[in-house]
């Protein structure tokens, strides 16, 4: 799976993930919108729960090599017929004592862009779940 | 938690639509089959077990994530020399 266009998500979509994401229980509908404008960073909020968010990212910024395989069943479920319905995104977490900010390339969350119902896959490979990002700020 | 005893190829249902089947034993390993509707999704316990550790890092951290990348950009490379 290689990197599409996304839109720039300045307003919030509403995202169902039909199996849930793992550590937000019960929750199916996600709504993701940028930080701010033309930010490389999005939060995905659950619409049912109760603020319960994560910041997510587009990992191709960070390591333009990641070339993650999304298994036959995963795309069966997603209905991805097509790959360039196919948006991924990573999770972001920071460790505020070691200063370092993290993306998961092992667990991307995918998203059928046409059908807007998204996954959480886990791929096989040895991809890390804590690759180390760096930013900066004006 | 409920025990059963099952042979290869002999199932167990789990509600309605989750069939569970024993494929084939092996030593002390167990290959095992899971038809679940598409809302369910199945993983290796210590696979799952990651996953929502990591979003739940991620998750309990969201909010200073949040203040820390409000105007942050990926760091470009820096000129090669």
């Amino acid at each position: 799976m290689t990197e599409t266009e996304v839109p720039n998500l300045e307003e919030a979509v509403v995202l169902q993930f039909p199996a849930g994401i793992p550590g937000f229980p019960g929750m199916r509908r996600f709504a993701l919108q940028a930080l701010v404008e033309d930010s490389a960073f999005q939060l995905l909020d659950s619409v049912d729960g109760d603020g319960v968010s994560m910041v997510v990212t587009r990992p191709w910024l960070f390591f333009p090599d990641y070339s993650p395989e999304i298994d036959d069943e995963d795309q069966d479920e997603l209905r991805l017929d097509r790959p360039e319905d196919a948006i991924l995104f990573c999770p972001v977490s920071i460790d505020r004592d070691a200063g370092n900010l993290y993306i998961n390339l092992r667990g991307p969350l995918v998203v059928n862009a046409r059908t807007r119902e998204g996954r959480q896959v886990v791929l096989d490979d040895d991809l890390p779940l804590r690759a180390v990002i760096e930013v900066e700020t004006d | 938690m409920l025990v059963l005893t099952r042979r290869t190829g002999q199932s167990i249902m789990i509600g309605n639509d989750v069939k569970v089947t024993v494929l084939e034993i092996r030593n002390d390993q167990v290959r095992i089959g899971v038809d679940a509707p598409r809302r369910v999704q199945v993983h290796r316990e210590e696979i799952y077990e990651q996953i929502a550790r990591e979003n739940a890092a991620a998750i309990r951290e969201a909010r200073s994530t949040t203040e820390a990348l409000r105007r942050a950009r990926p760091r470009q490379e820096p000129p090669a020399s």
